[in-house]
């Protein structure tokens, strides 16, 4: 197998890599520890391993190959909390009740980032069309829509 | 009862944090030292075969490669079903039945495609599966059955010597009291029906679609003990089963239940335990890892039961409901697994209404697909669909007022007993079905949908429904907890609770708070522990609450019983008096004589005779509570659904525009989780009727593995969900708590089932009822022609 070396910048700390040239980000950020990015299905299809490429865009690291990736910015779900405070998203997910198993929560939070970064005052149906990708088999969407309503009206310094 | 402090309140899940940090271990985030990987190989381009040369020698010289275990290396160890009917149900009837573990771990003959073949251990996980890339494999292909009548055909191939005919399981009769599921005599039934409906449907093949793949991790240690990290619903029966098919003691079986991403059903039993624990064996000392991919989890872990239903029912004219006679026959799948979800449905539409006469008979009968196992709801869901499809039709018929005969004919309180057997303590139908009507504005919606044109039509549908609360009495029941009191006044919950994120470990540790008296920061439960957790039986059948927290109640009730009578002595008053407040315990008669709480429990533990008198303040010792429960009753929850659906009559596609759902579960422990539950099982239901059908080509290959072809409810597709909560009294769970974790799944389909009558006059007998579905009906019926010029 060809090997690639590459750097990620995967929540604000460096990393030299050497990488398998068909190795995924997904396996990458699960390989160093980086275990909150989930494995939901490997075709891009479930959402569940959603992270941000410089803060903002919201891509999918099992669709990623690790050596495309070279000299990105990447943010995970375990790089949202500083010093102790929790994103506002998280924070609108407890709040809202809108985590049951938790195993797509890790991309929903960070595809919901993405969303409002885009857009940060998007409706209730525009929510809805943009969480498309990201699967749920839990909630039905319900506290999960609710709990992104919830989060841009934070982020925006109006609570509902 | 005094007010109620913490149960009833909807507070923050206590494993949110870790779960939206991303710092919650599920199985595949446990990293081991030096740990090996599995890779199973399996069968994927036969659903039916028998290996005729499974050559190991190319995979064996691959790099990384440690072992690879072959049908020969495994005989040593027994035969096993996934199911749990061998443990939950009485060797009386499993006899009836007969419960059978015929599954190898690995097979020389391939039933289902994915069967698995051999194993591999390899160093890492691209190496185990490059190395199952080189196993040459030899087949005899024998004839695909993928429907139980070409199955049970007397020529077909037979599954196992143990089963003739294919026949893997038929509902059995004779062993309970007469009107167990069957009672009154069908025949006079009919001839006294004015009305008689007959239809022969047919329920599809649901995935359970967990987001979160199966992993696993096992290692054998030295000290002989089989240690076992998997995300089962049932750690406790896991153990037991691995007990049972390797011989190892109990004592040397841990079973370590990590973090769920979604059980639904699919982590009922084992599933891939045997295959890790088998190469964990093999190789003592080295933890092995084992990952199902996505496609793994579509061909090698257990459905929904499919199959038909053939339903007759009798009524007089008035709707009086005469006589109802059921046959279900589901394709079993492969393997034996769940035998007995057929007779579970039969007892759940048993339970719903007073027929005079009553027969449920059915069977399963192997087929050349994915063996289904246990799936929410548990024969409810399939057989709710047909029957109150089938009784719409009749009202619609004879000008019954729906609701009104819903209202008339369902079981009651009292006497008279339900589908388990036992009679219910309580029963809110009527108000569940009152409420349903008033939030979802029934009349009103009727009335505007009555005159309608145009391509688009409207249509109202709605269902009534029971779930059990628990397995009592045919299945067991049975939670061992214990509380430990620590000396800063502080509890440890020691209960082998599962939490598939519904919110049990939530609203188990709020009704420990409760019945403690303390603060959730004060009261922690310890789960997932084989070692320190005594007998469960594990998440199914909407029963944890029931039982579980029962259990967890009586054992903190004991607890403090120990501490009222160790204060009672030092007070020198009757315990009986003794109240507790902010950890202070007194009587109100004296409530300036105190004890406090965290002294006393302190000084039971770190206790030393006073200097003065050589006495001990308080009696010495720490302070833990039991309980080993097992329910006497088993109280369900009466659920109504109410739906509005548009169909495009030009398309045949179909929206589900608002969802009512009404469920009268005693007293909610945390509401919005039970909320939660009501929502994704209504996601579930919708698409268990609308869109979900795993399909099969001839050759037994499954088309729709993956989520793109496998369509599941999407957050555009959800109706606006209203759920309301009805709170009649309940005597027996915790609290006043019924249970709820199954309901929601059970009640869309029938509901929509009969939207879809109510907007276009058809009733559909194939679920999901499909946009190509409903327009080849609209159009073979000629309907709405002049909207298609």
């Amino acid at each position: 197998m060809k090997t690639r070396d590459i750097t990620l910048h995967i929540n604000e700390e460096k990393y030299n890599l050497t990488v398998d040239a068909n190795q995924t980000l997904l396996q990458v950020l699960r390989s160093i520890g980086s275990t909150g990015t989930k494995y939901g299905c490997g075709t891009g299809e479930c959402g569940a391993c959603t992270v941000l490429v410089n803060g903002k865009t919201s891509i999918l690291a099992c669709l990623t190959l690790a050596a495309l990736a070279d000299g990105m910015h990447i943010t995970t779900i375990m790089g949202l909390e500083k010093d102790g405070e929790l994103h506002p998203v998280q924070q609108a997910f407890i709040d809202r009740h809108a985590i049951q198993c938790g195993f797509c929560t890790p991309g929903m939070v960070m595809k919901t980032i993405s969303i409002l970064e885009e857009n940060p005052n998007p409706t209730e149906d525009q929510i809805r069309h943009e969480l498309e990708g990201n699967m749920c088999r839990c909630t039905g969407y319900e506290k999960i829509v609710d709990a992104v309503q919830h989060a841009r009206d934070m982020m925006k310094g109006e609570t509902r | 009862m005094s007010e109620l402090k913490i149960v009833g309140k909807s507070v923050p899940k206590v494993d949110a944090k870790i779960k939206v940090t991303g710092r919650a271990m599920y199985a595949d985030d446990i990293h081991m030292p030096n740990a090996l990987h599995g890779k199973i190989v399996r069968c994927m381009q036969y659903a039916h075969a028998r290996v005729i040369k499974l050559d190991i020698s190319r995979a064996q010289k691959m790099p990384g490669v440690v072992k690879i275990l072959v049908p020969e290396d495994i005989e040593k160890y027994n035969t096993y079903n996934t199911g749990v009917m061998d443990l939950f149900a009485p060797d009386e009837l499993n006899a009836v039945w007969g419960e059978i573990g015929e599954e190898p771990i690995f097979t020389k003959h391939v039933k289902h495609q994915g069967d698995a073949l051999c194993g591999i251990i390899a160093k890492t996980e691209a190496e185990a599966e490059a190395a199952a890339e080189m196993v040459d494999v030899e087949y005899e292909p024998l004839p695909v059955y993928l429907t139980t009548e070409e199955a049970s055909h007397p020529d077909a191939v037979q599954f196992t010597p143990e089963k003739p005919g294919n026949v893997a399981y038929r509902v059995p009769g004779g062993l309970f009291p007469e009107g167990f599921y069957g009672y009154g005599d069908i025949d006079k039934g009919f001839a006294e029906s004015d009305l008689i409906y007959e239809e022969d449907y047919y329920v599809p093949k649901q995935k359970h679609c967990q987001m979160e793949p199966h992993s696993y991790i096992a290692q054998f240690d030295d000290q002989d003990r089989l240690n076992v990290w998997t995300s089962s619903q049932m750690p406790k029966p896991v153990q037991t089963k691995l007990h049972k098919l390797f011989g190892l003691p109990m004592s040397r079986i841990k079973v370590n239940q990590t973090v769920i991403g979604g059980g639904f059903g699919t982590r009922l039993g084992l599933i891939g335990e045997p295959y890790v624990c088998a190469m964990a064996l093999a190789v003592p000392g080295r933890a092995i890892k084992l990952n199902y991919t996505r496609e793994e989890d579509w061909v090698a872990s257990e459905t929904r039961h499919s199959g038909r239903f053939k339903l007759k029912m009798g009524f007089k004219k008035d709707g009086t409901p005469v006589v109802y006679d059921g046959y279900m026959s589901f394709e079993k799948g492969g393997y034996y697994t769940h035998g007995g979800v057929v007779w579970v449905s039969g007892i759940l539409a048993r339970g719903a209404y007073k027929f005079e006469n009553f027969r449920f008979d059915g069977d399963a009968i192997f087929t050349n697909k994915v063996p289904c196992g246990a799936f929410r709801g548990y024969g409810n869901p399939q057989q709710a669909l047909c029957m109150e499809q089938l009784i719409q039709r009749m009202c619609t018929d004879t000008g019954i007022d729906t609701i009104e005969w819903h209202k008339k004919w369902h079981r009651e309180a009292g006497g008279d007993p339900w589908g388990f057997g036992v009679p219910t303590m309580n029963c809110g139908a009527d108000e569940v079905l009152d409420r349903g009507v008033e939030s979802f504005g029934w009349h009103e919606k009727k009335e505007i949908n009555a005159n309608q044109s145009g391509p688009k039509r409207r249509g109202t549908g709605m269902m009534l429904g029971v779930h059990c609360s628990a397995g009592f009495p045919v299945l067991l029941e049975h939670t061992v907890a214990t509380v430990t009191l620590n000396e800063d006044a502080t509890a440890i919950i020691n209960c082998s609770i599962s939490d598939l994120g519904c919110g049990n470990h939530t609203a188990i540790t709020q009704i420990a708070a409760e019945a403690l008296g303390f603060s959730m920061d004060d009261v922690f439960l310890n789960w997932g522990d084989s070692d320190a957790n005594a007998f469960d039986i594990g998440a199914h059948a909407s029963r944890t609450i029931w039982t579980a927290g029962r259990a967890v109640k009586e054992a903190c009730e004991d607890a403090m019983k120990q501490v009222y009578a160790k204060a009672a002595k030092f007070l020198k008053v009757d315990p009986a008096e003794l109240v507790m407040e902010d950890k202070k315990i007194f009587t109100k008669e004296a409530p300036d004589q105190i004890v406090d709480l965290k002294e006393l429990l302190w000084k039971g533990i770190y206790a030393f005779m006073s200097p003065e008198d050589f006495q001990f303040k308080f009696d010495r010792g720490q302070i833990i509570g039991k309980a080993s429960f097992m329910p006497f009753a088993n109280n369900p929850g009466w659920y109504a659904c109410f739906v509005e659906v548009e169909v495009d009559t030009e398309t045949g596609e179909l929206k589900v525009l608002e969802c009512t759902y009404v469920n009268d579960i005693g007293q909610a422990i945390n509401p919005a989780a039970v909320e939660g539950q009501l929502e994704g099982g209504i996601q579930q239901g919708l698409g268990f009727s609308l869109t979900e059908e795993m399909y099969y080509d001839e050759n037994g290959l499954i088309l729709n593995n993956s989520f793109t072809d496998y369509k599941m409810f999407g957050p555009t597709d959800m109706p606006k969900c209203d759920i309301q909560l009805v709170t009649t009294e309940e005597q027996y769970g915790p609290y006043g708590a019924r249970g709820v974790g199954e309901a929601g799944l059970c009640a869309p389909g029938p509901a929509v089932g009969n939207a879809i009558f109510d907007a276009i006059g058809i009733q559909f007998n194939e679920a999901p009822f499909t946009p190509e579905k409903i327009l080849k009906a609209i159009k073979g019926k000629g309907l709405f022609p002049d909207k298609r010029a």
